[in-house]
């Protein structure tokens, strides 16, 4: 197995089994007894009821959920050195009102947590299932322009280092996760055109769901919709192949958690 | 069903159900019944981008369309132009010329959300149109979008106001340029220059200065904003706005729904839709297979539809359900949707 990246971000808009692909390749990398978290963290803004961070086992995988308001308050107190301090940022209507207005300020607090874990476990490998909303191009795009937006400080610092990091290609690796369907596959093309001018790293596209591996051999046997359906999807699988890392088929299994243990086996390249 | 006609319809979703398809089929379809439309879209496909007419040139602009004969005015939303047009509405031209606000209104800057109420509100000013329909921010569902209100509220928030303001006095008796660098230093009295010391280390000092002389714009232009915030009232109205939320059964995830349906609670009246689009039982139904292989897909999708529908049809008060239309023309995509809609009813 090749040396694995630190950071995997899977994108892609909702509704393309984003999440269960992420977990599977979760579950692939610990098969390969590798040290891996889960993570994941919700569009939200400060000043909401927070949740608290969680970081537990869920059906065997370690799942990091982080919430914004501790991990900005622990960001700052291990900048400056005082829980007192940061609890009295945090609550300032400066700051609010920073968070609030910039929802990328939330990636940047997300992301320093990411890279604080893995400074202090360098085995930890992180597979972030990045929100449906404002996909990967704000996080990748927000980090550049606080870079610009703060000339100096701590954050600017730390803007830098992350940067470095996540521009890095072999450490970060970013997975656009698609469907079968002519809109969405040139939804992906353009995601990953918009990435790549934005982060010099490997940027691949998988196509996930597809019906046409389990009905093209019966294609005479399909009503009308389903065989066009499958016709539309081969075609497209077929054109573009070249671009496509991985094509995952359809699972006929009703339970996420079984669908999760369908896909392992075929994530190999994802790495 | 009752299904009639608002000022504002919204479209919610996580994004590659089809959402943008729809919100402009429903635009469509609105127009054929002769209502002046405006349809205001975020990130729509390319293919889709070039049906509506709105190339590279037209991005943040108004532009009339006309689809199957049906006319129609599209906006490609663009932060920027927006940003642009509230300095040209309400004269506050430092708007558009402040460092951080261009940084914040590039595409992918964070700031879309709220831009596209202030766009909202201000295409609604124009008084031109009977129905604006939105299909709202990439992928951000309806709770993202409410979120934006409350941002706006946050950022006017009574304190933060409070310090601004007391800036705003010192520096203006001090006859100086709206804010200097190292005024925070001068200016700042007791706990206020403490706080604002510790934040320093943390953002930089310069950058302090720089935000308040963003926050100062954009606090000139509070009148754009809270007047989007005022549109909160108008979309939680019954009388005023239609809200379809969007998902696929590709997506097929009822957990989904059952957060936003507890999430939205507190907020939607009604008049919501839950959209279930790409349904594939009209064409599951009849079909009846013999080889075993076939008899378990079909099995498995089917099963998978009507569980979905099942579980959604016990959250929302009305499902509305569109066929999964299988052509690789987006102008077909449409013409199919649009004709779906005409089969629920509108009722004035």
């Amino acid at each position: 197995m090749n040396n694995p990246h630190r950071l995997y971000i899977f994108t892609g808009k909702g509704g393309v089994g984003k999440s269960t692909l992420s977990k599977a390749f979760v579950r692939y990398l610990m098969e390969h007894d590798h040290e891996v978290v889960y993570l994941t963290f919700q569009n939200q803004s400060l000043g909401e009821i927070h949740k608290g961070s969680s970081d537990k086992f869920v059906n065997g995988i370690r799942e990091l959920s982080l919430d914004l308001e501790d991990s900005a308050r622990n960001y700052i107190e291990k900048k400056l050195n005082s829980k007192l301090i940061a609890g009295w940022i945090v609550k300032t209507p400066f700051f609010r009102a920073l968070i609030n207005m910039v929802p990328g300020f939330n990636y940047l607090i997300y992301l320093g947590k990411v890279l604080d874990m893995q400074n202090d476990n360098p085995r930890l490998i992180v597979v972030l299932d990045a929100p449906a909303s404002g996909h990967a191009l704000t996080m990748v795009e927000s980090t550049t322009n606080f870079k610009q937006i703060f000339e100096s400080g701590i954050i600017f610092e730390d803007t830098g280092k992350m940067l470095s990091r996540l521009n890095n290609p072999d450490y970060t690796k970013i997975h656009v996760i698609t469907l079968p369907s002519l809109m969405a596959w040139q939804e992906a093309v353009e995601l990953k055109a918009g990435l790549s001018e934005r982060t010099p790293v490997t940027i691949d596209i998988t196509v996930n769901n597809c019906l046409y591996p389990l009905l093209e051999k019966d294609l005479t046997e399909l009503p009308l919709g389903l065989k066009q359906k499958t016709i539309n999807e081969k075609q497209l699988v077929e054109e573009n192949r070249s671009q496509m890392l991985c094509v995952l088929q359809h699972s006929l299994k009703q339970d996420p958690m079984e669908i999760e243990t369908d896909l392992v086996g075929s994530l190999s390249k994802l790495i | 069903m009752t299904l009639s006609t608002k000022s504002f319809e919204i479209f919610c979703g996580t994004g590659g159900v089809g959402k943008t398809t729809l919100a402009t089929s429903r635009a469509i379809h609105l127009a054929e019944q002769n209502l002046k439309v405006l349809l205001i879209t975020i990130d729509p496909a390319k293919r889709l981008k070039d049906l509506l007419g709105l190339g590279a040139n037209s991005l943040g602009e108004v532009v009339p369309v006309e689809i199957d004969g049906t006319p129609l005015h599209a906006l490609l939303m663009s932060p920027e132009k927006t940003i642009q047009r509230m300095a040209r509405k309400f004269n506050t031209p430092d708007l558009e010329n402040n460092r951080i606000v261009q940084i914040l209104s590039k595409p992918y800057g964070g700031m879309n959300e709220i831009l596209s109420m202030v766009e909202v509100q201000m295409q609604f000013d124009t008084g031109q149109y009977d129905v604006i329909v939105l299909d709202t921010p990439p992928g951000a569902h309806f709770l993202d979008f409410l979120e934006s209100l409350n941002k706006i509220r946050n950022f006017f928030d009574q304190n933060f106001v409070e310090i601004f303001t007391y800036l705003g006095q010192k520096t203006a008796k001090a006859g100086k340029k709206v804010f200097g660098a190292g005024l925070i230093n001068r200016v700042i009295s007791g706990g206020v220059r403490k706080l604002l010391g510790y934040l320093q280390a943390v953002t930089g000092a310069q950058f302090i200065d720089d935000f308040i002389q963003a926050v100062q714009v954009i606090y000139q232009s509070r009148e754009a904003f809270l007047k989007g915030l005022a549109l909160q009232d108008k979309l939680k109205s019954r009388e005023q706005c239609n809200w379809f939320l969007v998902t696929s059964v590709e997506q097929g995830k009822a957990q989904e729904a059952v957060e936003i349906r507890s999430h939205a609670a507190h907020f939607i009246h009604q008049d919501h839709f839950l959209v279930l689009n790409k349904c594939l039982e009209s064409d599951l139904a009849p079909w009846n297979p013999t080889d075993h292989h076939l008899i378990e897909i079909k099995d498995s999708l089917q099963k998978r539809e009507q569980e979905l529908k099942k579980q959604l049809k016990a959250l929302f008060p009305y499902v509305l359900e569109f066929p999964e239309i299988i052509s690789l023309s987006p102008s077909d995509h449409l013409k199919h949707l649009t004709e779906k809609w005409k089969t629920y009813v509108i009722s004035n």
